[in-house]
């Protein structure tokens, strides 16, 4: 492993032109993440087509780069502006911006950057320790119920912690599933609530769908406090955490670092789902849990760290079984069929060398954000003294660009806008912003891997429940939903409001 | 009585009106699929019965014990941060921030990219209560420059154009101008 790795090395570092491949990613990743209305998919979508100019080892890497520090900048804005750059950043910003709000930009920043490098670098490790034995474990122990199972406990997971009541965290899912079923279904491809539209016929897109959620919902809060005079600009704080801030909460790290990889290395899964678990473990195991969202450098510590760690194992499913775990993976597949190359088992014997130099490249760049990152966020910080009716044109812009340019249609900027006036009403009404975007991303994944499962099983619910990984996974995720139902109606855990 | 606000009722008309029509929509796709026993309609009829069903939990609770939160929940924005409108002119100016960009996305197809921009970020900055023309102006400029040094001259990324004349011609003036100065360069 070592000789590879030094190998992989010496390949990425020893070419000028993949240095600067190398040095763009970094650097791209971390603007784009950092940039609110824009992300690191706004970024890989415009850069796909140049990739067929780059060898397949450069435009795999780069992707593989950008995803490492793109998912990290995206925290940034989660934090400062409660925008997260991508999906995985959403938990977030649960407890980073009210940390912003409380004059702790700086300490929740820090503790991202930090964070996310540890995640990232422990997940890389494994990931060239482990692929392939965990490849392996893959193949044999996970199939569509397991994936279905860990949908089912990540929603649970989701709608547990999210929204004003558990109801209305329920309903804030249900929603993003209802959404998810717009378009064709996984199975037979028949369309479903297209209401004539051709262009819906392939689903609401991601993208402008979390864009118009979080970035566009949020300028409409903020807006809204504008027009009723309550609106105030965040805190400007550049102190980084303490070491020993940071050490309190070691146990936090090591659990995400599990949660993390082990939700990442399930195909479809990606970091979304990892950093709805780290927090939701994090709450789960703290003995402060009214404390969670409302400013606990925990949370920020439990999500950025499990999201990183999920980058590295995501790469083992797309690799090794060439499933892609989230958009920006399977932008990497078609990187890869563009240089007519498929990933899969086969990839390590015909490819081994653009294999080390993507695995040498996600260490090097995790390690960049350790140093590279903490010079930024001194800098990054400075955008919260940009007066905010600059900064709301230029959010509505960028996310506008970056809806459109995904596919091209002029009615995924509509989308976006209408997901932003809804998303601001129902945050107005208390339902969880996250949880519907989390509904929307894992509801045709887990269409599929249900219907899948069942016909694996020939619909014999004995035999499905008879694998003890999607057996676990169910029972938790029904104890999960048993528990917070029980708060809601027998616990005293209610606040009044109003 | 209960405990319940006209917003609960709002809120419980609303999720079942959803559940109803896109469960009576569901039968123009109610096909079935030889490999699958529970058809294309299967995954989303019983999202829709789960959301009915959730929805009438929500409202029991608002009717059994009014305006409450539950401790330690995260993700949703506090009651207590929300705005109460105090006159109709806020209610207007509100609508009117939300119903804007809307307007813009619809004028991309037929006005394109390059000519609507410009006026939305300045009808925005308006919209946010600027009114220092000059601003207005220059920050318009700002950020309507960056967007295209950003998107157009470095990343060459496509952005919609126009089908509608004159903004069509204007934008296809604006891309060879761009096509002329990176000959020069």
């Amino acid at each position: 492993m070592i000789e590879n790795f030094l190998t992989g090395t010496a390949t990425l570092f020893g070419d000028p032109f993949t240095i600067g491949v190398f040095v763009f990613g970094v650097l791209g990743g971390m603007l784009f993440g950092a940039i609110p209305g824009v992300s690191m998919l706004t970024l890989a979508a415009i850069l796909l087509p140049f990739t067929a100019d780059l060898t397949a080892s450069q435009g795999v890497m780069l992707f593989a780069v950008i995803y490492c520090t793109g998912t990290y900048g995206g925290a940034i804005t989660a934090i400062l502006f409660n925008i997260p750059g991508a999906p995985e950043n959403a938990p977030t910003a649960f407890d980073g911006y009210p940390m912003t709000r409380k004059g702790l930009a700086g300490k929740a920043v820090g503790a991202a950057v930090l964070c996310s490098a540890i995640g990232g670098l422990a997940s890389a490790l494994v990931m060239m320790g482990a692929t392939e034995p965990l490849a392996q474990w893959a193949i044999m122990n996970i199939g569509p119920p397991e994936i279905f199972a860990l949908v089912f406990f990540g929603l649970a997971v989701a709608s547990s912690v999210g929204g004003r009541t558990i109801w209305k965290g329920w309903l804030s899912v249900l929603l993003g599933l209802i959404i998810a079923t717009i378009g064709q279904d996984p199975v037979g491809g028949i369309n479903r609530y297209n209401f004539g539209f051709t262009d819906l016929a392939a689903g609401i897109a991601f993208v402008p769908a979390i864009l118009g959620f979080f970035a566009v919902s949020e300028i409409f809060v903020q807006a809204e406090k504008r027009v009723g005079g309550t609106y105030s600009a965040p805190v400007f704080n550049v102190d980084f955490p303490s070491f020993y801030e940071l050490w309190a909460h070691k146990f936090a790290v090591v659990r995400s670092i599990f949660v993390g990889f082990f939700c990442g290395i399930l195909p479809g899964i990606g970091a979304t789902l990892a950093a709805f678990m780290g927090y939701g473990e994090a709450v789960r195991w703290s003995k402060n849990k009214e404390d969670f969202g409302n400013g606990k450098l925990e949370g920020v510590i439990s999500s950025e760290t499990a999201n990183n760690a999920a980058t590295g194992a995501a790469m083992i499913p797309l690799l090794a079984l060439g499933l892609p775990g989230g958009a920006l993976t399977a932008m990497m597949v078609a990187v890869f069929q563009m240089h007519d190359l498929e990933p899969g088992p086969l990839v390590f014997y015909n490819s081994p060398d653009l294999i080390w130099v993507v695995f040498a490249a996600m260490f090097y760049a995790n390690l960049s954000i350790l140093f590279i990152g903490l010079i930024e966020t001194k800098t990054i910080l400075y955008l919260l003294k940009i007066p905010f009716q600059f900064l709301a044109p230029m959010i509505l812009m960028l996310a506008s660009i970056g809806a459109y340019i995904g596919r091209g249609l002029v009615l995924d900027v509509i989308v976006m806008f209408v997901a932003g006036i809804a998303g601001f009403l129902l945050r107005r009404s208390g339902y969880s912003i996250p949880g519907i975007v989390l509904g929307l991303i894992l509801g045709k994944i887990g269409e599929q891997n249900f219907a899948q499962g069942m016909q694996m099983v020939h619909y014999d619910l004995v035999t499905y429940f008879s694998r003890p990984i999607c057996t676990i996974l169910i029972i938790a995720g029904v104890l999960t939903l048993l528990k917070s139902l029980y708060s809601a109606f027998y616990a005293q855990t209610f606040k009044s409001q109003g | 009585m209960g405990n319940h606000r006209s917003s609960d009722v709002i809120e419980v008309v609303f999720w079942l009106a959803l559940a109803i029509i896109f469960f009576a929509v569901s039968f123009e796709f109610n096909q079935p699929i030889e490999i699958y026993k529970f058809g294309a309609t299967g995954w989303p009829r019983v999202i829709l019965f789960l959301t009915a069903v959730v929805a009438i939990g929500n409202f029991y609770q608002a009717y059994k014990k009014g305006a409450v939160a539950h401790k330690g929940r995260v993700g949703a924005l506090d009651e207590a941060d929300a705005v109460h409108y105090k006159s109709f002119s806020q209610y207007l100016q509100t609508g009117w921030l939300l119903i804007l960009p809307l307007i813009y996305a619809i004028s991309l197809k037929p006005v394109g990219f390059y000519c609507s921009t410009p006026f939305f970020i300045a009808l925005i900055m308006v919209a946010w209560g600027e009114r220092r023309a000059s601003f207005i102006l220059y920050n318009t400029l700002i950020i309507y420059g960056l967007l295209l040094l950003l998107f157009m001259i470095v990343l060459n990324a496509p952005l919609p154009q126009g089908n509608v004349s004159p903004f069509y011609d204007v934008s296809a003036s604006i891309l060879r101008a761009k096509t002329q100065l990176g000959q020069l360069f």
